[in-house]
């Protein structure tokens, strides 16, 4: 354990921590965007920008990928100059996403106005690569970035509907924007251009996946009769009454 | 012929060297075969010295000798050739000048003065490459070879010295090596700066099983062509001292990550991997030493963010070359996660010199800070351009007026913009800064991989940030914010300024988006990307208010925004800009002062560029007629 001081407050955490989550440790809140707890870190969005004071040296870093790996390291999260990148950041995003809620709300309390430049199209991506990164994490990776600089993009490859997904909804749920939409209609789910058969739970009758996503997973369709949350019970009930039975 | 030992090492080297001195005497020309001289026809120049050697009986290569070379330097007087005995240097040959050369040079030892050089200040003829103030005041030492050998021929390159480094490497303890570097303060001449043997330490002391080392020579900016000299005019520099490194740090592989867009450089380099090997300084069991280290080349698609140290290592492992954070640095986990040394290839191309001459000797040369030497590619409006090699600490007066030659057409000098399209635009009053890491820097423009461009008062400095800009939106990968979007901005403003579009505040907007973005981008392209914009701020103030609120530009480059005006007292009546006006508004006898009319005038500048006597000036649009 190395003791570090985040905004004068002592913390203690294990080597290799990053300041964000040694800040959450302490009730210390460092708003973040690209970061998400299920998903490997990039530091792409420059939202959670800290100052740290090491040897003597003081940097602006970013705290969702800064391990801490010294004694003695001095975090301040609410500096000038972290509130002015963090506005600077803000301003960017907001004047491309101006209607992102995610972006409404951060900005209101950094008192940033959203100021859409002329012949911009406003959109609801921030390019944060949330959604890249479950993608690739769930093994399928249908989803990538295109393009780059300004004209950076998400997009299945060729701008197609994309083959490798499996209709697992993993990119919208991380997506922080509500960017990435799907529908769901007559035990069907359409999401990239592309549309799945749902499989529904034989006691909750609920729709909990699609068949190329328990395909994908190892499991057939055809077997797999409840959902997750149902088989649990239908185990933990065959357990209690396997009991009773010996 | 495999070496297996040092000493055969040695003993072919020695014999090598006398094979060279003994044929001192032989009639022989060295032809520039660098990708500048060759477009300019280098290659028939030689085709036809050796017919020339045929048609009058010379036996080639025992009375007569033609050597295609790496890059001479003065790529602008191109294509250069320079005869022994003597040292005769001529330039701009062409394929019929041979025969007059050859008849009256070769054989008769005299000179063709029309081939000479002549200095565009006193018109004095030289005989030498010594005597042109372009070469005299260089200290070419990473560039000793290039130009002077084949580099095609590993025996060309081993005859003047190469791989002697490596022999005397691998009598050293490899700590022994890593501390020399240490304490030569040897510089990545890639642009950063960092201490080479503190980098080559870390890796060194890195735990893991593998180590790579890596040579930079993805040289993106625009107008510098230092690395590709290198590469192309002696390989066997860089390979040397990337053996040398592998041996320091315990790596047995390495990569050579080069422009796909330089040919020449890739076919190079891989002649001199494979003849290495073939002599065995390469490959397994270098020099009977049991040490193994292989080298691959691996080219790049041209993006410039992929000189950034990890997407350059992205782009090997095979991923989109996009950097990522490096808090956790690359000595530790690089290349595939293995502890990683890269340096660029003119940081290599130093190592064999440091570890045969020591420490000391290196630091003899250049500043305290910054030993060494350094090469530069002088170009823009500069009356010699093309590559200089000059000791650290040498002023920017120094490379601009003496090597340099002076502005072209001797206009005011405006500007110098050093480190590339990151770098920044210093004024008449830095001239006398010493051109080392430190220095620029702390003038808000930075040392770069060495391109340098000269700037007259012909030249936009709000047009220059915009140029500067526009090449580093389309280049940003997109990743982080601040880079994506803020370059945008910065573009959008800048945009405006040079349209006439320019409105109060855009200045101050330019200098926050450029600072913060310097803040928070994720690399270092974006992190350098606002230093056109910020140092243009710096320096050239009046200018951005001038567009800002005047819409006006003083050089006469963006379009709409001034009238060019000729004045009677200076206008000779040559009838330059009228031939040059596509849009027809000049008027005027020969010999009597011209005038353009503004109705037809559409403001394309020609007039101004063509004007010889800088008669025709920029001027207010409210200004009267």
């Amino acid at each position: 354990m190395i003791e570090i001081t985040i905004d004068e407050k002592k913390v203690s955490v294990e080597t290799g921590t990053t300041v964000l989550e040694a800040a959450r440790s302490a009730g210390i809140e460092i708003p973040t965007l690209c970061a998400h707890e299920g998903l490997v870190r990039e530091g792409s969005c420059r939202l959670c920008s800290v100052e740290v004071t090491e040897r003597g040296k003081t940097k602006l870093v970013m705290s969702c990928m800064y391990p801490v790996t010294r004694e003695g390291l001095e975090v301040r999260t609410d500096t000038d100059r972290v509130r002015s990148a963090r506005r600077f950041v803000l301003q960017m995003l907001a004047d491309r996403n101006p209607k992102a809620p995610v972006l409404q709300a951060l900005c209101s309390r950094y008192g940033v106005v959203p100021n859409v430049p002329e012949n911009v199209e406003p959109e609801l991506c921030i390019r944060c690569g949330r959604c890249v990164r479950a993608c690739e994490t769930n093994g399928t990776s249908a989803l990538s970035f295109a393009g780059r600089g300004w004209e950076r993009e998400v997009t299945p490859p060729f701008h197609e509907a994309p083959g490798d997904c499996v209709g697992c909804l993993s990119c919208a749920e991380v997506c922080p924007t509500g960017r990435i939409t799907w529908e769901e209609k007559d035990g069907k789910r359409s999401i990239w251009g592309r549309t799945f058969d749902l499989v529904v739970c034989d006691r909750c009758r609920e729709a909990y996946a699609t068949a190329e996503q328990l395909r994908h997973a190892g499991t057939d369709p055809e077997t797999a009769r409840l959902c997750p949350r149902c088989r649990k019970t239908a185990q933990q009930e065959r357990i209690r009454l396997g009991n009773r039975g010996v | 012929m495999k070496l297996t030992s040092q000493k055969a090492f040695e003993e072919w080297q020695a014999l090598l060297s006398e094979r060279e001195k003994g044929a001192s005497g032989v009639r022989r020309v060295r032809i520039c075969a660098g990708t500048g001289c060759l477009a300019n026809g280098s290659a028939q120049v030689k085709a036809a010295f050796e017919a020339e050697a045929i048609r009058h009986g010379l036996s080639i290569p025992l009375e007569f000798a033609a050597e295609s070379t790496g890059c001479h330097g003065f790529c602008e007087r191109g294509p250069l050739v320079v005869l022994q005995p003597g040292e005769i240097f001529y330039e701009k040959v062409k394929p019929e000048d041979v025969r007059e050369i050859f008849e009256k040079t070769v054989l008769r030892g005299e000179i063709v003065p029309r081939l000479q050089y002549r200095d565009p200040n006193t018109k004095q003829p030289a005989r030498t490459s010594a005597e042109i103030p372009f070469y005299a005041r260089q200290h070419r030492l990473v560039l000793n070879r290039c130009g002077e050998v084949d580099p095609f021929e590993i025996e060309a390159a081993v005859s003047r010295g190469a791989y002697r480094g490596l022999a005397r490497a691998f009598s050293l303890e490899p700590e022994r090596i890593v501390s020399m570097i240490k304490d030569s303060g040897l510089r990545g001449r890639g642009g950063g700066g960092f201490p080479t043997g503190v980098k080559w330490e870390s890796a060194r002391k890195a735990p893991g099983r593998h180590r790579f080392v890596l040579a930079n020579g993805d040289e993106g900016d625009p107008g510098a062509f230092m690395d590709r000299s290198l590469m192309e005019g002696d390989p066997h520099s860089v390979l040397e001292g990337m053996i040398i490194g592998a041996y320091a740090v315990g790596a047995r592989k390495g990569f050579i990550y080069v422009r796909a867009e330089y040919p020449l450089a890739v076919k190079a380099l891989q002649q001199a991997i494979r003849q290495a090997k073939e002599r065995g300084l390469l490959g397994r069991d270098i020099l009977g030493t049991g040490f193994d280290f292989d080298l691959e080349i691996c080219r790049g698609g041209g993006a410039f963010v992929c000189g950034e140290s990890t997407a350059l290592m992205a782009s090997i492992e095979g991923r989109a070359g996009e950097p990522r954070v490096k808090y956790i640095r690359s000595t530790e986990r690089g290349l595939w996660n293995c502890p990683t040394v890269l340096n660029n290839v003119e940081t290599w191309a130093n190592v064999p010199h440091i570890v045969l001459n020591g420490p000391e000797w290196f630091r003899s040369m250049g500043t305290e800070k910054s030993p060494g030497t350094k090469i530069f590619s002088l170009v823009g409006k500069v009356k010699n351009s093309g590559l200089v090699e000059i000791p650290m600490g040498t002023t920017l007066r120094t490379m601009i007026e003496d090597i340099g030659g002076g502005v072209l057409k001797n206009r005011a000098f405006k500007a110098v913009q050093t480190g590339g399209p990151s770098g920044g635009c210093l004024p008449a009053d830095a001239l006398d800064l010493p051109v080392d890491f430190d220095a620029l820097t702390a003038s808000g423009s930075m040392m770069g991989s060495g391109g340098m461009i000269v700037m007259d008062e012909r030249t936009c400095m709000v047009d220059v940030a915009r140029y500067f800009v526009d090449f580093l939106a389309e280049e940003s990968c997109g990743k982080c914010t601040p880079c994506r979007e803020g370059l945008k901005a910065l573009q959008r403003l800048l945009h405006k300024l040079c349209s006439g579009r320019g409105e109060a505040g855009d200045g101050k907007r330019l200098g926050e988006i450029g600072s913060a973005l310097a803040d928070t981008a994720l690399c270092g392209l974006g992190q350098t990307a606002p230093n056109p914009v910020l140092s243009v701020l710096r320096y050239f103030p009046g200018e951005i208010a001038e567009h800002e609120a005047e819409h006006f530009c003083r050089a006469g480059v963006c379009k709409g925004m001034y009238w060019p005006r000729i004045d009677p007292a200076k206008c000779v009546g040559c009838g330059a800009c009228k031939k040059a006006c596509a849009a027809g508004a000049i008027r005027g006898e020969p010999r009597a002062a011209h005038v353009i009319e503004r109705a037809h005038c559409v403001t394309c500048g020609a007039c101004l560029e063509a004007c010889p006597f800088s008669a025709i000036t920029a001027v207010r649009r409210e200004e009267p007629e």
